[in-house]
């Protein structure tokens, strides 16, 4: 698939940086690049734009990261029982736009489609992570505040990122897509080391919702190429959307999950509901005032974010729970920012603990 | 300008004017504005006779407009349109009713969050029945979180005495079953099917 620029800027510090050479070189030549002091100026929102967060997206900003690469997942809270997961933020935006993506908050100030020029500084960081935690397994991912593979053809960063992991034996990449730009990974070997994971929804979602990303069933195709090229395969039915006829969707749609990919050829699947803090909403009604998606029956909680109501929600992730298990008894299934209470009544036990589930998703 | 454009000027100043009574931010007022003729006097009427406070008319008009929104992606037979949802049977019960405008203000919200939410609505009040079918003394109490929004059951227990308070455990404990049930049916029972 192709995204679409508008403009790369580059900061004048990284300049002469390998991102930035290869980038130029792989841009289109209607693309125009020009050159800014400070990236982080070039990322802000267009003024009198009226969709500054859309403009945003098509403004590839090349600069140095100021703040460190690796952290815990933003996600993660003492009121969920979470997966272990460590973010390393090497892009800030995607080209993509989906409908529900929290992205449209977070990155409201900042909406330029940040790359760090100086991501190799991030090995660095997980060297010492390393020592301070030997003989732990962790799995480490980029497609948090960015999709992992949204313009890998110009960026070329999972090379570097695969080969790097490849050599590990206690760390995990895991890189997180709605895209099927996987032609970087079929030429490496990862050494087992590197765990391609799709986000995978509905065809309703994705023809409503999930715009400029590949369809489901691309999705697929591109997870059982990777798959064949020795990586690890897993997806996330996040967010899950309780629309009427969800649960008959949902469940068709991890049919044609395990007849493309063989469920014990699966590393894990993750499920989460659709969750939006009441500014992510308006954000997103305002940008996609057309879309039923996001009109569901989605009510304040406790943790103040807009969810589908309890019942509706635990009965959608139990229905998918059972027939994931049905498939593969031995399939790890978590849930994502859901409390230690719903993930009892889901999945009938305990939740494991951050750094044991982590290190189990990790291949432990 | 024409008979009608003179009428459409004259409804605009109106809502024009009710605006400003009730400081209704801008970004509402245009919304309001660019609507059709008919939804924008529908709408009018709405917040005259029910005489809406500003929060209400705000609350009701995103009600309306997600319930359209619903309606037609759910391949509505006819055509779903403000004027169409506010000339419902149930809603023109209420703007024709003979009670205080300010109850009627309410029923109305009641009743739009009522469509908007159509299967929070059937799980709440399947629960509600669940609940009263218990036949509970009247000092325990089940509390089920708001709109469902959590997994959350609490029993509460308000008693005068030891006497009082042994006869009211009792009473759970003697509806544990059923208590059982309901909390499984907030957690997404498999039983809550046909309801949701």
């Amino acid at each position: 698939m192709k995204f679409e620029l508008d403009a790369i800027n580059i900061e004048e510090g990284v300049r002469t940086s390998a991102l930035a050479r290869r980038v130029i070189g792989a841009a289109p030549p209607e693309v125009a690049v020009s050159y800014v002091a400070d990236g982080r100026q070039a990322a802000r929102p267009i003024e009198g734009a009226a969709d500054a967060f859309g403009a945003g997206k098509r403004r590839m900003v090349i600069m140095r990261r100021r703040a460190p690469f690796l952290m815990a997942c933003p996600a993660g809270s003492s009121e969920f029982a979470c997966c272990g997961y460590l973010v390393l933020t090497l892009a800030s935006n995607c080209p993509m736009d989906c409908g529900y993506c929290f992205l449209q908050e977070y990155l409201a100030d900042n909406p330029g489609f940040q790359v760090y020029a100086n991501y190799a500084d991030a090995f660095d960081e997980l060297e010492r992570l390393r020592r301070t935690a030997p003989a732990r397994q962790l799995r480490v991912g980029t497609g948090e505040l960015a999709d992992s593979l949204a313009f890998d053809s110009l960026t070329g960063i999972s090379r570097d990122l695969v080969e790097y992991f490849a050599g590990r034996d206690d760390l995990t990449l895991e890189l997180k897509t709605k895209t099927d730009e996987i032609e970087n990974l079929l030429a490496i070997d990862p050494k087992g080391r590197t765990l391609v994971s799709w986000t995978l929804s509905p065809e309703r979602v994705y023809r409503s919702t999930e715009h400029r990303t590949a369809a489901p069933a691309a999705r697929l195709e591109a997870a059982r190429r990777v798959l064949a090229a020795g990586y690890r395969v897993a997806f996330h039915l996040d967010p899950i959307i309780g629309y009427a006829g969800a649960e008959r969707d949902y469940l068709d749609l991890i049919e044609q999950l395990f007849a493309a990919i063989a469920p014990e050829q699966i590393a894990f699947v993750s499920m989460g509901g659709l969750r939006m803090t009441p500014a992510l909403r308006a954000a997103a009604r305002r940008r996609f005032p057309d879309d039923p998606m996001l009109v569901g029956e989605e009510v304040l909680g406790p943790d103040g974010r807009y969810r589908t109501f309890t019942p509706l929600r635990l009965k959608l992730y139990k229905a998918l729970g059972d027939r994931i298990r049905q498939s593969n008894a031995k399939m790890q299934t978590y849930l994502c920012m859901e409390s230690a209470s719903v993930h009892q009544q889901v999945f009938g036990e305990a939740a494991s603990r951050p750094t044991v589930l982590g290190a189990r998703l990790a291949g432990d | 300008m024409g008979a009608t454009e003179i009428e459409m000027k004259a409804l605009d100043d109106r809502i024009g004017r009710w605006a400003t009574e009730r400081h209704l931010p801008d970004a509402h007022l245009r919304r309001w504005l660019v609507l059709a003729d008919d939804d924008r006097s529908a709408l009018l009427e709405l917040a005259e006779t029910l005489r809406l406070r500003t929060g209400q008319f705000v609350a009701a008009f995103e009600l309306i407009d997600e319930i359209a929104l619903r309606e037609r992606a759910a391949d509505a037979p006819v055509e779903v349109t403000i004027t169409t949802i506010l000339a419902r049977r149930e809603i023109r019960r209420i703007l024709d009713g003979t009670g205080s405008a300010p109850g009627r203000a309410r029923e109305l919200i009641e009743t739009l969050r009522a469509i908007r939410f159509p299967r929070l609505k059937r799980a709440a009040d399947r629960l509600a029945a669940e609940i009263a079918a218990l036949g509970l003394p009247g000092g325990v109490k089940v509390i089920l979180p708001k709109e469902l929004s959590s997994d959350e059951v609490r029993i509460e227990i308000l008693a005068h005495g030891g006497t009082d308070l042994a006869r009211l455990i009792d009473a759970v404990a003697q509806a544990r079953v059923g208590l059982g049930r309901i909390a499984d049916l907030v957690g997404g029972a498999d039983s809550i099917d046909d309801e949701i």
